[in-house]
Formats: structure tokens, C-alpha cells, sequence
């Protein structure tokens, strides 16, 4: 009965964070799938892997940075055709995310920032949308892997390329 | 705005303007997320160690059918040689099944994203090197199995009914069918889009699959390193 319990609550609190943090969601699926019709996939594999992982989510960290890792590491398993043990979980016919209005990528400006995004190989992209996002270089470090300084590197080279690509 | 103009810093206000409007846009659908939904994921992941579970027990019961089997026919080495090398085989494929499991099962995706993508390329490429051999090696086992089933299910000796030539020439047969096997996959793998199963299957005995696995770990590596190069 108390487990029962215990497992209902911890799901109530796996969706009000998620809730909180669904916005993760919809970038990270709209910067790995550039075909709308796969987005509700990856969602619902990230969603599954945070699910499996809640147990052991550690509260002094922020749910944001943990949320990242685990979008971001289904993300890339995904794109390279990886990881969709947990399929049809959902029914085909329903999204876990719902869109109310029209998408924002179909905004030029973000259109083709998206187009920009997809440019960039899977390791790029994780880097790009964290600098976007407004994500710290230590953060970045921290959800990567990397050092502060190998991130500092890497976004001013990606600056570089879009100077060479504007000329 | 225009592609000739755009900038990180553009990016980033339009990024920001996205962001405010996806507050109002977005609804995460909790009917679908209720317990029994949850619930599912767990029973699926269940049913996939159940099935994982029965070819590992599968490929125990063979590996103690065909040590019972060696032991039997110890003084005869035209039996003993054919089921020592089913034996080895099957004890790879169990090590190799063993090993991928306690590795998928120690998995976490929260920790940083290059460690996780490094061990899960080199699971795959792990997986694949083990897929391609297991294909490739297949059509040199079936004269072994042939020999040891007969002799061990039914107590026939294969050498007896097909002679030692016929069997010999189906050992060479299986040689020759191994790079044949490798031809047809790299003319075929890219042909077969509308069969993805038989194209993947395919790509993994060419070594397309490992050749690509090899390429993503690389690419991990340049990435982790990068910083070391710019300096």
C-alpha cells in the first residue's frame, strides 16, 4: 500500500517538474527531428527515459541539467537510429506534447535558425542549443562532459563559421 | 532577417522570443501520462528482459547439451573436433550476451552526455563486430551441427550416411560463401530502402554499420579534444 503510495506520489512530482520543464522537450525534439511527424517519437522516448531514471534523480541537482543530459543523450541515440526500445508505449494517434496555436518554427526568422541548427553535427547541435537556451559555459561543461574551456572553443568556432557563412 | 546577416547573437534573441511564446503554446498532455501509461513502459521493459532473458538461458541449456555431448565422445575425435568448435561458438555468443546486458543494465542516461555516447557506440560497435561474425562464421557451423545433431539427437553418424568428402566439400562450401555473403552485401545493402530489417542486416555483414559506429566514436574523440588542438 505505502509503495502504491510512494510510486503515485513520485509520479505526481515526475509530472509537475516535467510540466515546469516542457519546453526542453519541444527543442530538443525540434532540433533533432527536422521531420515534424518523428518529434512526437523522440518526446515520447525522452519521456520514458526520464521516467526510468526518476528514481534516481539526485535533488541537489537542478532538474533542468539533469532533464538535459538524459533529453539530449535519448536525442542523439535517436538521431542515430537508437534506442526506441520503449515505442508504442503511447498510442500512435496521441502526443504527449500538445501545440495549442501554430508552431513557432514556422516563423522565418526561426525557421531558418532551425535550418541553421540541423547544419551542425549531433554534438554541435547538444552545444548550440544549450548556449542558446542561456545555459552558463559550466553548465554547458557540466551536461556535456567537457571542460569550460573546450566549450568557450567550441562556440566561438561555430561564431566563426557563421561569419564565414554570412561573407 | 536574412541568412547573409545572421549571428550567434540573432540566434539568441530569436531563440528568446520562442521561448516566451512556447509558455502559452505548449500543454503537456497528463492524460497520457497517468499511472497506467507510466506503468506501461515499465511492463515493456519487463517483456524485452524476459526475452533477452530466454535466449540467454537457451544458449546456456546448449552450451551444457553440447559439454554432455563432448564428454561422451571424448575418444572420438571426428565427433569431439565438430562440437567443440559448436561448443566455443555458443559460449562466445553467451559471453558476448552476458557482457551486453550488464553493460545496457548499468546505463545511465543523467550522466554526461560524451561518457554515454562513448559507451554506447562502442556497446554497438560491440554488438555489431559479434552480429557480423555470428552471420559470417553461420554457414562453416552448419557441417558441425550436422554432424553433432545427428550423432547426439538420434545417434546417427553423419560421416556414415554423407562420407568425409561430402562433408569436407561442405565445409569449403562455407568458406566460399563467406566472401561471397561480404560481395553481395556491399552491392545490395544501399538497394534494400524499402526492407529496412534486410537492409540493416546487410549493412551489418558488409560492415557498413561498424564502419559508422567507428566514425561516431572518432568524431567523440575529436570533440573531447578539440580544446587541446585550438590551444
Amino acid at each position: 500500500m505505502s509503495t502504491t503510495l510512494s510510486k503515485a506520489s513520485a509520479q505526481d512530482r515526475f509530472l509537475t517538474m516535467l510540466d515546469e520543464h516542457k519546453k526542453i522537450l519541444y527543442k530538443v525534439a525540434s532540433s533533432y527531428c527536422r521531420s515534424t511527424a518523428d518529434r512526437p517519437d523522440l518526446v515520447q522516448e525522452i519521456v520514458v527515459q526520464l521516467w526510468r531514471s526518476f528514481d534516481r534523480y539526485d535533488e541537489s541537482y537542478r532538474f533542468s541539467t539533469w532533464m538535459y543530459r538524459i533529453a539530449l543523450n535519448v536525442a542523439i541515440s535517436f538521431y542515430r537510429g537508437e534506442a526506441r526500445r520503449s515505442r508504442h508505449t503511447v498510442p500512435a494517434e496521441d502526443s504527449i506534447l500538445e501545440i495549442a496555436a501554430e508552431e513557432p518554427a514556422e516563423d522565418g526568422g526561426l525557421q531558418l535558425l532551425y535550418e541553421l541548427i540541423a547544419e551542425l553535427d549531433e554534438l554541435d547541435r547538444a552545444l548550440i542549443l544549450l548556449y542558446l537556451d542561456g545555459n552558463r559555459y559550466d553548465t554547458i561543461a557540466e551536461i556535456l562532459g567537457i571542460s569550460e574551456t573546450n566549450v568557450g572553443t567550441k562556440i566561438s568556432r561555430i561564431k566563426q563559421r557563421l561569419r564565414r557563412r554570412s561573407k | 532577417m536574412r541568412t547573409d546577416e545572421i549571428n550567434l547573437d540573432d540566434m539568441k534573441q530569436l531563440w528568446e522570443a520562442q521561448d516566451k511564446k512556447l509558455d502559452t503554446m505548449l500543454r503537456l498532455n497528463t492524460r497520457l501520462l497517468q499511472a497506467p501509461v507510466l506503468s506501461k513502459v515499465e511492463s515493456a521493459m519487463r517483456r524485452l528482459a524476459f526475452v533477452l532473458g530466454v535466449n540467454l538461458l537457451i544458449d546456456v541449456l546448449l552450451a551444457l547439451w553440447l559439454g554432455s555431448f563432448l564428454w561422451d565422445v571424448r575418444a572420438e575425435p571426428r565427433f569431439l573436433l565438430p562440437a567443440a568448435v559448436l561448443h566455443l561458438s555458443v559460449i562466445a555468443l553467451l559471453g558476448n550476451g552476458i557482457r551486453q546486458l550488464m553493460a545496457i543494465g548499468g546505463l545511465d542516461y543523467s550522466a554526461p552526455v560524451l561518457e554515454i555516447q562513448k559507451r554506447m557506440e562502442s556497446l554497438r560497435a560491440q554488438r555489431l563486430r559479434a552480429t557480423q561474425l555470428t552471420l559470417l562464421a553461420s554457414p562453416l557451423l552448419w557441417t558441425p551441427l550436422l554432424i553433432v545433431a545427428l550423432k547426439g539427437l538420434i545417434g546417427l553418424d553423419a560421416y556414415a550416411i554423407f562420407s568425409a568428402e561430402y562433408l569436407l566439400i561442405n565445409v569449403l562450401l562455407g568458406l566460399a560463401v563467406i566472401p561471397l555473403a561480404i560481395w553481395l552485401a556491399r552491392r545490395y545493402a544501399e538497394r534494400m530502402q524499402r526492407s529496412p530489417f534486410v537492409q540493416s542486416l546487410l549493412r551489418d555483414i558488409a560492415g557498413y554499420n561498424l564502419n559508422a559506429a567507428a566514425g561516431f566514436l572518432s568524431q567523440l574523440a575529436r570533440f573531447e579534444a578539440e580544446e587541446n588542438h585550438a590551444r
